[in-house]
């Protein structure tokens, strides 16, 4: 049950929605990089998270937000199908959301709370966007609206890198079907409304996260990137290919030739299926070209293993008319096969976390936090090495306050941003640029009043050693090494970067939670009925003749 | 049949551009694929090729396939090369990485090569580099590196007597606070100091002594003060220096200040810093061979050689060099890239600028070590 609370960025969802929790009005956070601001990081997940600890406590709050995401992923994911495929189709594409591998790999090994809450309410949206541009009205176009304005709130990646796989098609769709149906329309007002909505869409977007544009305005991404695995060749180097497309992909890999067949042969379906091809190339990285082409510096900014998420949540409708027919054909003994594989397709991921765990260590960080929180050992900063994803559990166990941390968009310490590397903790992974970092806020220990370094790494030791720090103490039965400088001045508030002003703060407190709340109880007030055509309308269809009316809601 | 064309185009163009970017491989999949020298996939059909597959390989940690691809793995195990390229003991070398490999052709034939090859690792403690002459010969329509193995060093069984100094130190109780002590620091001294400006900023040189009768710990931190009264910055030796200091015994230490000029400088302000440890005298780490050489390129060389029966995991080489008036002029620091075995030399390099090269009319040289604790031979 507790699987997702391994994953890479649970811990860093755990410590954000900690703050929230004891200090909602105010998102400067002072544990990390001598302070950061978390109007840097869209917020709706850990806001829900924060405001449900009190209840459930942080953890079981996380555990109850990230099951929300996969209930509104798969009621989104239905309505979605249902544009494209049949009411039957769009139920086993339903279905199979919540077996997906992506899904599977962003919830149990990447941790990405944000992506996948992102996904769901923006998938939600979709289906009011299409109706919105088919037939207009003012309630699908506000629900879509606010939708995407909640989908920002937790996340905005979707929003800006996103958008052009999933909306694209639906209004190549709308134009195409602009006359059929129970009202038809013309081309130029699907394209004036699709218009409409952009701008409406860019200014709620725009207001919901204010305080994150103004942030990202003043200070533009102008860190020296950071490798990414998921940016390299899936040939190349098969262990990342194994990690970033075979356990993501799973044997949804075996409906892929389906998928391009039926999707080029049923006319309706040619948009979804480019949209799906374009995001397919762009999720694999650097394996072609492509990604670098379309995004130029973006490429080196952006991990793509929640672009391959959003190429299979592309193509679910599809797959979900293939399971359709399979089962209207051979009943059982397709059933049987198709839950196995769904099975084997959630389970690589969890079974791959444990097997190839990327950077999740089994440390009792406690007896740390007890150490620093006596006898003044906070009154300094400290920072850890080797302790993998366990620093955001000891910067929520702790009252001392780190240089590290591992949000690296609103790191400001000159240090950190000119190498390159991640988080000082794993900086032995990013090879020179990491450990230049660590060289460099190593010789400015006294500037930032570092008198503290925590060891579950001896790879570390020569350069402590030789830059004259010296072992002081051992937690952990020895599995933890305290290091010291001597002659280190107590840590003083250090501000790099700008704090939020208080209108700002809150804003943030009401706005991207207000949108969601905003968001549900639109989503709530019932639909008006429509018919929309499936890919069983079309006339360059298979020459099956079933028709299944359904339903837009 | 439009169906059909667009579904094959979409699976024709998938595979060709998986295909061009796996030929054409772009710069992160280059990094990642192990290459610094921007290409991945080829068949070794030049000398040089044949060097720079072998180094993606030892970059990738492939070291199975890296030894398969040596012409003349006959004549070694795979654990000899291992041990070979990555360190027979724990050492800067076992915890580095290859980051990019330069080769130049000495001699060439048609079936053989000899070339100079040089592996830039990237260390804990700064880049490292290794300069082998390597031969690579042809095999058909491949060329194959011809590994120059140096064996491990092999030391006759011996007793070394241990009768070095020692130092313990108990402390008054657990409500001390970490990092500061009821007991006053060991008296220490600066003994010589000098800024010097060069074109990476200003260095302030010097030497420190421990004037006490007891081991101390020790850093220098230097504080530059403007013209005007402000302070233009205050950074300590870091690394270039010996942190232990025995009884009597002086460390040089340099002190870099980037992006100031000695001209914006109105005064130093210096603090040597020092507390009691516990410590011993050994390992002694005797220094022979001592050379300076001026001339094509200013350096020091030498050996080191451990006298006690310890490996020593990690040395750093720390020369002071004066003018004939016995003036310092320049630190220098070097770490050595491998272990130091017991009894057996190992070559060291110290760099010199070249702007100084000539004013060099003595030096003095000292080793400071580090070996984790229960490393043994």
């Amino acid at each position: 049950m507790k699987l997702p609370l391994k994953s890479y960025d649970t811990n860093q969802q755990l410590f954000f929605a900690y703050h929230y929790m004891h200090d909602w009005w105010n998102p400067w956070n002072v544990k990390w990089f001598t302070g950061f601001s978390q109007t840097t990081y869209p917020p709706l997940p850990q806001q829900w998270t924060a405001l449900l600890g009190h209840i459930f406590g942080l953890q079981y709050a996380y555990m109850l937000v990230q099951f929300v995401a996969i209930l509104l992923l798969a009621v989104g994911m239905y309505r979605f199908a249902a544009i494209w495929v049949n009411e039957r189709a769009a139920s086993f594409a339903s279905l199979a959301v919540v077996l997906l591998g992506s899904e599977s790999f962003l919830i149990y090994n990447a941790g990405q709370l944000a992506t996948t809450w992102e996904a769901a309410l923006y998938i939600l949206a979709l289906p009011y966007l299409y109706e919105w541009l088919r037939y207009g009205g003012f309630r699908p176009f506000i629900k879509a609206l606010v939708l995407f304005a909640a989908a920002s709130a937790a996340h905005d990646v979707i929003i800006i890198f996103g958008t052009a796989f999933f909306t694209f098609p639906l209004i190549a769709l709308a134009i195409m079907e602009r006359d059929k149906g129970e009202e038809t329309t013309t081309g130029a007002a699907v394209i004036g409304r699709a218009v409409a909505m952009a701008i409406a869409a860019a200014v709620a977007i725009g207001l919901v996260l204010l305080p994150y544009w103004i942030d990202l305005f003043r200070y533009p991404v102008s860190q020296t990137p950071i490798p990414h695995a998921s940016r390299a060749n899936y040939l190349l180097t098969p262990f990342w290919g194994t990690n970033y497309f075979l356990i993501p992909w799973g044997a949804l890999m075996l409906a892929l030739p389906f998928i391009v067949w039926r999707g080029a042969h049923v006319r309706r379906l040619i948009p979804l299926l480019l949209g799906f091809w374009a995001c397919f190339l762009v999720g694999l990285g650097g394996t072609t070209p492509v990604a670098l082409w379309l995004l130029h510096r973006a490429f080196y900014v952006l991990t793509f293993e929640r672009v391959a998420y959003w190429a299979e949540l592309l193509s679910l409708p599809i797959l979900g008319l293939l399971c359709s027919e399979l089962v209207t054909r051979f009943r059982m003994k397709a059933v049987v096969p198709l839950v196995v594989l769904g099975a084997i397709t959630c389970g690589l991921p969890i079974a791959w976390s444990n097997y190839q765990p990327t950077n999740s260590i089994n440390l009792d960080v406690r007896p740390v936090a007890e150490w620093l929180n006596r006898g003044g050992h906070d009154n300094y900063r400290y920072f850890t090495l080797g302790f993998g994803n366990n620093i955001s559990r000891l910067s929520v166990e702790t009252r001392a306050n780190t240089v590290d941390g591992e949000w690296y968009s609103d790191r400001r310490l000159p240090e950190l941003m000119k190498f390159g590397g991640g988080s000082l903790d794993n900086s032995k992974y990013f090879g020179p640029g990491g450990l230049g970092a660590l060289q460099a806020i190593l010789r400015h220990a006294n500037r930032y009043g570092l008198k503290w370094i925590f060891v579950h790494d001896p790879w570390y030791d020569p350069l402590l050693h030789f830059a004259g720090w010296r072992q002081v103490d051992q937690l952990e039965y020895g599995a933890i090494q305290v290091w010291s400088k001597e002659a280190v001045p107590p840590a003083h508030p250090m501000v790099f970067g700008v704090k939020p002003p208080p209108w700002q703060c809150i804003m943030w407190g009401i706005v991207p939670i207000g949108s969601s709340i905003l968001a549900f109880l639109l989503w709530f007030i019932p639909d008006k009925r429509r018919q929309f055509l499936t890919e069983e309308d079309d006339s360059d269809a298979t020459d099956e003749t079933y028709m299944h009316e359904r339903l837009a809601s | 049949m439009r169906g059909a064309l667009l579904a094959i185009f979409i699976g024709v163009a998938t595979i060709g551009l998986v295909a061009i970017g796996t030929i054409w491989p772009i710069p992160s999949a280059i990094y990642f694929a192990g290459s610094g020298n921007g290409s991945v996939l080829r068949s070794p059909t030049t000398p040089e090729i044949a060097i720079q597959d072998l180094g993606i390989r030892i970059r990738l940690h492939q070291m199975p396939a890296a030894y398969s691809s040596l012409a003349n793995k006959a004549e070694f195990t795979q654990s000899e090369f291992d041990q070979d390229v990555t360190g027979f003991y724990r050492s800067l070398r076992t915890q580095a990485t290859l980051e990019t490999v330069d080769s130049q052709p000495l001699h060439q034939s048609a079936d053989q090569a000899e070339m100079r090859v040089q592996f830039h690792w990237s260390t804990i403690l700064g880049p490292y580099e290794d300069t082998r002459e390597i031969q690579v010969v042809r095999n058909g329509d491949r060329w194959q590196v011809d590994w120059p193995l140096v064996k491990r060093p092999s030391v006759p069984a011996q007793v070394i007597p241990v009768n070095y100094l020692r130092w313990d130190v108990i402390y008054s109780g657990s409500t001390d606070e970490w990092g500061s002590q009821n007991v006053a620091g060991p008296n220490v001294r600066i003994v010589d100091m000098r800024p010097v400006n060069r074109a990476e900023g200003v260095y302030v040189l010097g030497e420190l002594l421990d004037d006490d009768v007891v081991p101390a710990w020790v850093d220098v931190r230097a504080t530059l003060i403007g013209k005007d009264g402000k302070i233009l910055g205050s950074e300590d030796s870091f690394d270039m220096i010996s942190h232990r200091l025995l009884p009597k015994q002086v460390t040089p230490f340099r002190i870099h200040f980037p992006n100031v000029d000695l001209s914006q400088v109105g005064s130093i302000r210096m603090q040597p810093e020092s507390i009691l440890i516990s410590t011993s005298a050994d390992p002694v780490i005797e220094i022979l061979n001592e050379k300076y050489n001026a001339l094509p390129i200013a350096s020091l060389t030498g050996q080191l050689s451990d006298q006690s029966g310890r490996v020593v995991n990690f040395a750093h080489v720390l020369t002071t060099f004066y003018d004939s008036n016995g003036n310092v002029i320049w630190v220098s620091g070097r770490y050595i890239g491998r272990a130091l075995p017991p009894q057996t030399p190992v070559n060291f390099t110290v760099s010199v600028p070249e702007d100084l090269a000539r004013k060099v009319s003595s030096e003095r040289t000292i080793v400071a070590a580090y070996s984790p604790r229960g490393d043994a031979l």
